[in-house]
Order: structure tokens, then sequence, then C-alpha cells
């Protein structure tokens, strides 16, 4: 791959609102503007919404030299809306630029990720994209949709392997290896991450469920 | 449940157009599964507007078990858990499920609770109900890819969702484009027999590796 002058984030979450996979992707794409690299940032699920916003968002792959896809892991894959955006991404291939992908999931290990990542590849190869790497963040609950400056020394090696691939891609270089080690490094140890996770379930019933339990079976 | 058993299938139906292989996968797997006496709720999910999942938890947090949006994907998790088995059909999209059949499948999240619980080493989240029904999943790849390495991915992909839905029985079977109708009748009921699904017609034999790995 040669070096992007022009750069795609698309952002793979759902979520109307603030999203990790968007906190990730906006930290990366600052650090690729630091380095004199053109971005625009779209969101999928808006990007899929009409004929005419598929065909903006068909526009925008094909005038970028780098696209990064960040979302979240849903059901082991990738969101329903962001697998429709790379179905007409594909449908006729809009490449040839270089792609990468980050996968972010609430599991502590990076593991469940995997085939997401995988099927990004896949993709890649079949639009006629460029494949320049993955990268995989566990314990994603952790970000919570903050920006990740504000975070810092908690996601550290979050933040060092997005420093690590901007400085990569920015160069026309891939996701290098030690950027895909640092990512999936877990922020804490996974027991502690696991009883937060579940603290925090049951502290956000008791704000806003609307009675019974956390285990309720409402089609028993 | 045993071997012959019969009971309530749920048909999520994730075709994006009228490929001719799935066509047939399909009416193998409708026509089979009737023919094996059981009730089929047969979803051809492009025929429904379905919102996407917005990973809001609310079906988590606010109302356990039930999703936040007013529409035909509030059904799924309630059709998911009343089936006994589930059937997936899809085209294989990049080594996975297409956005069709996703569309619904993203909606299953509230037949699983939010805790995480340690489980043969990986984090996994507990089942909501106790009962769990058998999956079936069946995906079509262009000719001569059956073996491919989208295929694999798909097959890995189904692999993970048992993991995480743990299925009593569950079978994956990648068919082939071109693959004519006497071929795909025998794989499918091939895939049907391994989750119990015994159709009463005269076409489980010979022919199944030709077309399903």
């Amino acid at each position: 791959m040669s070096a992007p002058r022009k750069a795609l984030l698309l952002v793979g979450s759902p979520k109307p609102g603030a999203s990790t996979s968007e906190s990730l992707g906006a930290y990366l794409f600052e650090e690729l503007e630091k380095r004199g690299v053109a971005t625009q940032t779209m969101h999928v699920a808006k990007a899929v919404r009409t004929e005419e916003t598929v065909e903006e968002l068909r526009a925008a792959a094909s005038s970028a030299d780098l696209i990064v896809l960040s979302f979240p892991l849903y059901i082991d894959s990738l969101p329903a809306p962001t697998i429709r955006a790379l179905e007409v991404l594909a449908e006729p291939p809009v490449g040839p630029a270089a792609f990468v992908a980050i996968c972010q999931s609430g599991f502590p290990e990076v593991d469940h990720n995997e085939v997401a990542v995988e099927i990004c590849r896949h993709f890649a190869e079949d639009a006629g994209f460029e494949w320049a790497g993955g990268l995989i963040l566990a314990a994603g609950g952790m970000i919570g949709g903050q920006p990740l400056r504000k975070l810092q020394g908690m996601m550290r090696s979050a933040i060092k392997a997005l420093d690590l691939t901007a400085e990569a891609l920015a160069a026309g270089r891939s996701v290098p290896d030690e950027a895909v080690q640092l990512m999936a490094k877990p922020p804490i140890p996974k027991i502690g991450y696991r009883f937060m996770a579940n603290w925090g379930w049951r502290s956000q019933f008791k704000k806003r469920g609307r009675g019974g339990s956390l285990k309720d079976q409402p089609y028993a | 449940m045993n071997a012959n058993q019969t009971g309530a299938a749920l048909l999520l139906d994730g075709r994006r157009d009228d490929d001719p292989t799935l066509a047939l996968a399909h009416d193998a797997l409708a026509d089979g599964l009737a023919a094996g006496g059981w009730a089929v709720d047969d979803w051809t999910l492009r025929d429904d507007k379905i919102a996407w999942c917005a990973g809001c938890f609310k079906c988590w947090t606010q109302t356990p078990g039930v999703c936040a949006h007013h529409d035909e994907g509030r059904t799924v998790a309630e059709r998911w858990t009343r089936s006994d088995l589930t059937v997936l059909l899809t085209p294989v999209t990049f080594g996975g499920y297409s956005s069709e059949l996703k569309k619904a499948l993203d909606h299953v999240l509230p037949i699983l609770q939010p805790f995480m619980q340690k489980r043969r080493g990986e984090t996994r989240h507990p089942q909501r109900y106790a009962r769990r029904r058998d999956l079936l999943v069946v995906g079509a790849v262009p000719a001569g890819q059956a073996e491919g390495p989208e295929a694999v991915t798909f097959r890995r992909l189904v692999e993970r969702n048992t993991l995480n839905m743990q299925p009593p029985r569950w079978a994956v079977g990648v068919l082939e484009s071109g693959a004519g109708d006497w071929e795909v009748r025998v794989a499918v009921d091939g895939l049907l027999a391994e989750v119990g699904v015994k159709p009463a017609r005269d076409a489980v034999g010979a022919g199944r590796r030709e077309v399903v790995a």
C-alpha cells in the first residue's frame, strides 16, 4: 500500500450516540490528521438508510486511499447495518483502498472477535480492497463511549496500539504486529473486569429497570 | 428431544434475493420439516422491516428479556425461545451471515442474561432460559467453494454461536451454487437428521458429501 492522502472512518456501531467504536476510530483518525492525512467519518447505520446515502457511502469509499471500519461485536459477528454496508461496497467492488478493521467487544478475551475480523478480511478481498490488518480490543466496556484521551492511563495499551497503527498507516504500511498485541492486552485482570461488569448490570437495572429481575423469563 | 421427536421449528430465511440454490434449500427445509411432522414458523426476513439492534441493552437492564423496539424485531427472541429447533438460511456473506439474517439474529440478545461467567476458559453470558433449542445453519457459496476460506470462516462463526447459545444439537452445511434439486434435498435431509429431524421422504443417502462439507 502507498501512503494515504485521504482516509475514511466507518463507524460500525448502530448506537445513535457516543460509542466505543467511534472513540477508537476517532482517536486513530486524529493521529492520522496530525500526520497530514485528510479524514472523513461516516456512520454506517445512517449510510445504508436510503439509496442516496448508499451512493454517498460508495463515493466516499471510492475516493479514499484508506478505509478503517471500527465496529462492536454483535452475536460473534458484525452488526447487521455494518454487514449491509459491506454488501453495498462489494456490489460492485469499489476498491482499491487499503482496508483496516477494529473490532471491540464487552468480553475480556479477544478470541470472541477473531471470526468477525476474518469476515472483514474476506470482505476486503472480495471488494477489491487491500487488507491492511485488524485490531481487536477486549473489555470495551472500560471505554463506554468516552473519548480515549480522557481515559489515558487505564487505556494506555490501546492508545499506544493506535499510535503505532497511525504511524504505520500514514507511512503506507500495514497494522504492525506490536499494535495488534498491545490492543489485545486486557486493561485490567479478567476476573476484576467480570466483577465490575456484573456490578454494573445490577446497578443499571436498579436505575432503569421496570420491576422484576435481571433474570426474568418473559417467554417461559 | 429424542431422535424422531417433532416440535416447533423457526426458520429464519436470510436470503437477499432469489438465488436458486437457496430457494431449493428453503423449500427442502420447509418441506422436510413439515414432512417430519414439525410445525414451521417460516419467516422470510427481507419481507419485514426490522429496526437494527441499537445496542442499547434495554433488553437486559430495563425490560429484561424483551427488546425495547416495537416492531417485528421484538418477536425474534419470543419466537426463538418458543421453538425446539432454529434453522438459519443465508448466502455466505464474506464468511458470515447476510445482513437480512443478521438484522433478526442481532435481536436474540435477550435470550441471554447480562451477567458474565467464566466457562471453559472464556467469558460467557448465562442462558436466560433453561430449555434450549437445537440449531441448524445452512449457507450457500459460489460453485467450487464449499471448502474455500469463506466457508471455513462460516463454519467457525456457527461454532462460536453454539458456544454462546449452547444448543443441545447443532449442524452446519454449506451448499454450492448450481446444486440441483435432488442434491440439495439430499444434503438438507442429512443436515436435518443431524438435529433429530427425520423427514418422511426417501432422500437421505449418497451424494451429500458432494455438496455439503
